[in-house]
């Protein structure tokens, strides 16, 4: 804890975090950046995890996830890197908001979900089981679209 | 079973934050202006919100003024908005009187006014 409290401070101190503060359009664009990532991670991940749910049969799996897959998986490296310079602005304040804290577990969720279907089934999932994308499937439309109501929620609490 | 777990978390999250929606926009305030009179506690100027809190005869409000675009706009320097400064600002409250928070139209520091937002009134 000591460690996050020095930190936090430092993070807000940061040139870029000033530049971000003050400027009259650095932080709106930056919020722009984060959105963009948000919209290609959700639009490409709803898709594919409807598809584990059983939509679109006839779309075969591993060529939806050669598209969906790494575009999601760009929209979230966007996100997570406009996300870090808009906590920057207020580390210390965005540290304690209970919003922020629960997207994060909700994208750690997410993201390592994923991980681990890609990494006991491969890259374009060809051998997992309907049983297991559904669950996947299912999970993941929890974890993203509750990680964006609370990303969006951030600012309506003190 | 992980599902349940998050879903309860989101759930206990969206209850405990329920309860203080304000910041964005105006649809948190009464609709109405009020004049409120006090010193400067604390700054916190900057994107997405600038914050003060100030002391009005013993009552400490949370005062939300503009971002620095605005703040410069209505003819504030740097160094105006400090501790210590005494302030009148008029602006619309938030509709649970017990939240003490202000989000303010105009401002005057001694006679001089700042207009922060120019045709709210």
């Amino acid at each position: 804890m000591t460690l996050v409290e020095a930190i936090l401070p430092a993070i807000e101190g940061s040139t870029i975090a000033a530049l971000l503060r003050n400027g009259r359009w650095s932080y709106a664009a930056v919020n722009a950046v984060h959105i963009f990532g948000i919209a290609l991670l959700i639009g490409a991940i709803l898709p594919l995890d409807l598809r584990f749910l059983g939509l679109w049969r006839q779309a075969p799996v591993s060529e939806l996830g050669r598209v969906l897959v790494p575009t999601a998986a760009t929209g979230l490296a966007i996100a997570v890197a406009a996300g870090l310079l808009l906590f920057s602005v207020r580390a210390q304040e965005y540290a304690g908001n209970p919003f922020l804290l629960a997207k994060l577990l909700l994208v750690a969720t997410g993201a390592s979900a994923a991980l681990a279907l890609h990494a006991s089934h491969g890259w374009l999932l060809r051998d997992a089981s309907d049983r297991r994308l559904a669950w996947h499937g299912a999970l993941s439309i929890a974890c993203w679209t509750a990680a964006l109501a609370c990303g969006r929620f951030i600012a309506f609490v003190d | 079973m992980r599902l349940s777990t998050i879903i309860a978390i989101v759930a206990l999250v969206l209850l405990q934050g329920g309860s203080a929606l304000a910041h964005h926009g105006w649809s948190w305030t009464t609709g109405g202006n009020i004049e409120l009179t006090g010193v400067i506690k604390s700054v916190r100027l900057g994107n997405p919100h600038g914050i003060l809190e100030v002391d009005a005869e013993g009552e400490i409000w949370t005062v939300e003024v503009g971002q620095p675009w605005r703040n410069e706009r209505a003819g504030l320097k740097d160094g105006d908005l400090a501790e210590g400064v005494e302030i009148r600002l008029i602006g619309e409250p938030a509709e649970d009187a017990s939240e003490k928070r202000l989000k303010v139209e105009r401002l005057f520091i001694g006679d001089r006014e700042y207009v922060l937002y120019p045709g709210r009134d």
